[in-house]
């Protein structure tokens, strides 16, 4: 097994951190891509930010109500070594599961 | 898909595995929109993911949706009157006995909760159920200074009025809509100021507020109103982070998926 690292991405508008409202996952968890994994406040608004990738929830930064800085460690994943490729790059994208989908394009703005 | 239609954004999105029930409309605040209150919050996902059909209307001066320089064009009734004709053209029918998928359930948010309670209390024959987040008793719009904030807007003097200076920050730093677009909808909401009392909706309602939100006193009152309701409060959260509450979403989908 294998462990990759996700940082809190780039939430836009100049922002440069985030309060941890609640966790949705939890360490041990079994997690689907894109599944609701976590919910952030900034000085902007909330967001649900969904889970970057499929995998084991190994570790989990931060309590509701402390501050992740943009670019700081957010979450580490558990995975099949193959699927974690040289560490500290992005895995290939995968055909993600998804159970539902968007038929608007809501980023565009 | 987006469209613009009555003047408005509307975006209507479809389940991958639709439930019998009705169509559900989402109505934002005042300041915020689509994308902020509904979509990056988790309600897009989680309605969809419950099978339900999700129509979504950036309000106008909001979002993406038109700023009209005419203050007529932000009456609420004639928002109400648009997204009635909005949730009607994407499918919404008047409620039928034994059809599961006829009628209308209605989520709002903040200025969108009195929306949603006076269109439920307007059109009993589609509105089925209704849920109001962070829902206010009075009108904190209607109580506002309209000549002291487009003063300190102009040349910033002072607002004296503590809730007029409240609200002005407020629409300053909203990532919404400008705050002279706001103030369009201030100056219509003071000719149509909320009355929760006279327009009380007979079907029933999920009132849901932030432990912590300003607004939370408000819901002892509306429930005195309301025949059927249910209450919920959300320990440690504001007006601004009660929306995204995992909480919130789930007795909101739970609510609405109920005969």
């Amino acid at each position: 097994m294998a462990e990759l690292s996700f940082p809190l991405p780039d939430l836009g508008e100049g922002l440069i951190e985030a309060t941890i409202l609640d966790w949705l996952v939890a360490e041990g968890d079994q997690v689907e891509r894109n599944q609701p994994m976590v919910e952030v406040e900034t000085t902007k608004s909330t967001l649900e930010l969904p889970s970057p990738q499929a995998g084991v929830v190994k570790k989990t930064y931060g309590a509701p109500g402390e501050v992740i800085k943009v670019g700081d460690p957010l979450v580490v994943f558990e995975v099949a070594d193959d699927t974690a490729g040289i560490v500290g790059t992005v895995p290939a994208e995968g055909a993600p599961k998804r159970r539902v989908r968007l038929s608007a394009n809501l980023d565009d703005d | 898909m987006v469209r613009v239609e009555h003047g408005l954004v509307v975006v209507v999105a479809e389940p991958e595995t639709p439930a019998a029930l009705p169509p559900v409309l989402l109505v934002h605040g005042f300041g915020s929109s689509v994308k902020l209150t509904w979509e990056q919050t988790g309600w897009f996902t989680a309605l969809l993911s419950a099978g339900r059909r999700v129509i979504a209307v950036d309000l106008p001066g909001h979002g993406r949706s038109p700023a009209p320089e005419d203050v007529a064009a932000y009456a609420p009734s004639r928002i109400r009157s648009a997204l009635l004709r909005i949730a009607t053209d994407a499918g919404a029918r008047p409620i039928a006995n034994g059809d599961p998928v006829s009628g209308l359930d209605v989520v709002g948010y903040s200025l969108g909760s009195r929306l949603a309670w006076e269109l439920g209390s307007a059109h009993p024959e589609t509105v089925r159920r209704i849920v109001l987040g962070g829902p206010s008793h009075d009108d904190p719009l209607a109580q506002l200074d309209l000549a002291a904030a487009q003063r300190f807007l102009a040349d910033g003097t002072p607002v004296e009025d503590a809730s007029t200076a409240a609200l002005v920050t407020m629409m300053q730093t909203s990532p919404g809509s400008p705050a002279q677009t706001l103030l369009h909808l201030v100056a219509a909401v003071k000719q149509e100021p909320y009355d929760a009392a006279t327009a009380v909706p007979s079907q029933p309602v999920l009132l849901v507020s932030g432990e912590k939100d300003d607004l939370v006193d408000s819901l002892p009152l509306l429930e005195k109103l309301v025949p059927t309701v249910e209450v919920l409060t959300l320990p440690g959260r504001t007006h601004v982070n009660a929306v995204s509450a995992r909480a919130f979403k789930q007795a909101a989908v739970e609510f609405l998926a109920r005969d």
